[in-house]
């Protein structure tokens, strides 16, 4: 996403480079990657930590945010949801699958490929166009990243949001961004995110050590 | 561009509310933000910054990195200038015929197709975006005062030194002799544009702020 802050801490580092020791064990060509975890959890600072440890191997990675992928426009999801009713449609079938696999079959291919780019600071939904023929590795990080299909490496971060609750409930000045919708989503995210953790070949713990499972 | 880090601090979110009032007082249609200042000098995180503000705002903003827009790709960089030499490092690095496209798109209201590095593969991918609801645009990097259409052309001050440790911190390149030299010769570059912004910031010690 655009306009996304990472905050990339010594824990995501050190998890980093184990994760990047057993993937290079397992690696093949047109490698795929996914990391998924709760809101707050850490996976996008993981991906960028692996993808970019990963050319010190030689290997062009590239990381994918998935969370672009939602079948609803970002100013128009807290409404419809509400709409819906949170406890029926937040989840994994709020994803754009289809243009998910195209994308990932754009890139088992080489080919050059399209796909959603959402700017936090516009909130609008950019178009972002790559050429996948010289990119080895994907990385795809999201809420709900495990359940992509053809994925070779599946990691799961098991925090979940009320063990990041500080990070939900102020923003970047220190002021309460909470209310009732936004924690009812986090809880049913947090339902749906913990439902595809036996799916995972890594775990990484609470506290950010790495469990091969 | 995408994948960079941002660290955020006390510094830009003060600095970032300082342009925030100015471009709420002064802002006509169609607005042009330039914020230039050496590397790491915190553009990126104050334009950042300043979006979200604009945001609370009620008013759309859309911020681009220059760069995305050098001639020259990341990867192949430093040999184009290692051959070309130090003197090579400056604004005609920039494509500024893309530029002025996109700043042309953008001025109409219409759908635009500008580069986008990922600076983890350093690959240049395309981004495409459309203007028709944006009514700021912020322009960040080195040598942005040079947009012509800038409106608020903002420089940000801070001394060599410092970026150079900040430079450190985020590790985002190993600081050798010809990156060294080739930060002397953006500064050397960027003193002489000084004089065509109209706005500046100083992130020294004092956090004092001015207006030209």
């Amino acid at each position: 996403m655009l306009g996304d802050i990472l905050l990339i801490q010594e824990k995501h580092k050190k998890a980093g480079e184990t994760l990047i020791d057993k993937i290079l064990d397992s690696k093949k060509e047109k490698y795929i990657v996914a990391i998924s975890g709760e809101s707050g959890s850490g996976k996008t600072e993981l991906a960028h930590v692996i993808a970019k440890g990963m050319r010190k191997h030689g290997i062009f990675a590239k990381p994918m945010h998935i969370d672009n992928f939602y079948n609803t426009h970002p100013l128009k999801r807290r409404q419809w949801r509400s709409e819906q009713g949170i406890g029926n449609v937040v989840g994994y079938n709020e994803y754009l699958w289809d243009d998910i696999n195209r994308v990932i079959d754009d890139f088992k291919n080489g080919r050059i490929s399209e796909m959603p780019c959402v700017d936090l600071v516009t909130e609008q939904v950019d178009k972002l166009i790559t050429d996948f023929s010289e990119v080895d590795m994907l990385i795809v990080d999201g809420l709900y990243a495990i359940k992509t299909e053809h994925v070779d490496f599946r990691v799961f971060i098991d925090l979940t949001y009320m063990e990041t609750k500080e990070k939900h409930t102020k923003d970047a000045r220190g002021k309460e961004v909470m209310d009732e919708v936004r924690w009812a989503t986090l809880a049913q995210e947090h339902k749906m995110v913990r439902s595809l953790k036996p799916l995972a070949d890594i775990v990484i713990t609470k506290e950010y050590q790495v469990e091969i499972l | 561009m995408k994948e960079d880090v941002l660290f955020i601090n006390k510094n830009h979110t003060i600095t970032a509310e300082v342009i925030l009032n100015k471009v709420l007082e002064e802002r006509t249609d169609k607005y042009i933000i330039a914020i230039s200042g050496e590397s790491e000098s915190g553009k990126s995180e104050i334009s950042h910054y300043l979006g979200i503000l604009l945001k609370k705002k009620g008013v759309k903003s859309k911020i681009i990195n220059m760069d995305s827009f050098y001639l020259v790709s990341p990867d192949e960089r430093r040999k184009w200038r290692q051959e070309k030499g130090i003197k090579s490092i400056g604004y005609n690095e920039y494509d500024w015929k893309t530029v002025d496209q996109v700043i042309g798109d953008y001025k109409s209201g219409s759908k635009s197709k500008m580069p986008f590095v990922d600076v983890i593969s350093n690959q240049i991918d395309t981004l495409e975006t459309d203007f028709k609801d944006i009514e700021i645009l912020i322009i960040n990097g080195l040598y942005s005062i040079k947009v012509k259409d800038a409106a608020l052309k903002v420089f940000i001050e801070v001394t060599f030194e410092d970026t150079t440790e900040v430079q450190k911190q985020k590790e985002i390149e190993e600081i050798d002799d010809w990156r060294m030299k080739e930060l002397k010769q953006e500064h050397k570059v960027i003193e002489s544009l000084k004089g065509e912004a109209n706005y500046f910031v100083d992130l020294g010690t004092s956090m004092k702020m001015y207006h030209l």
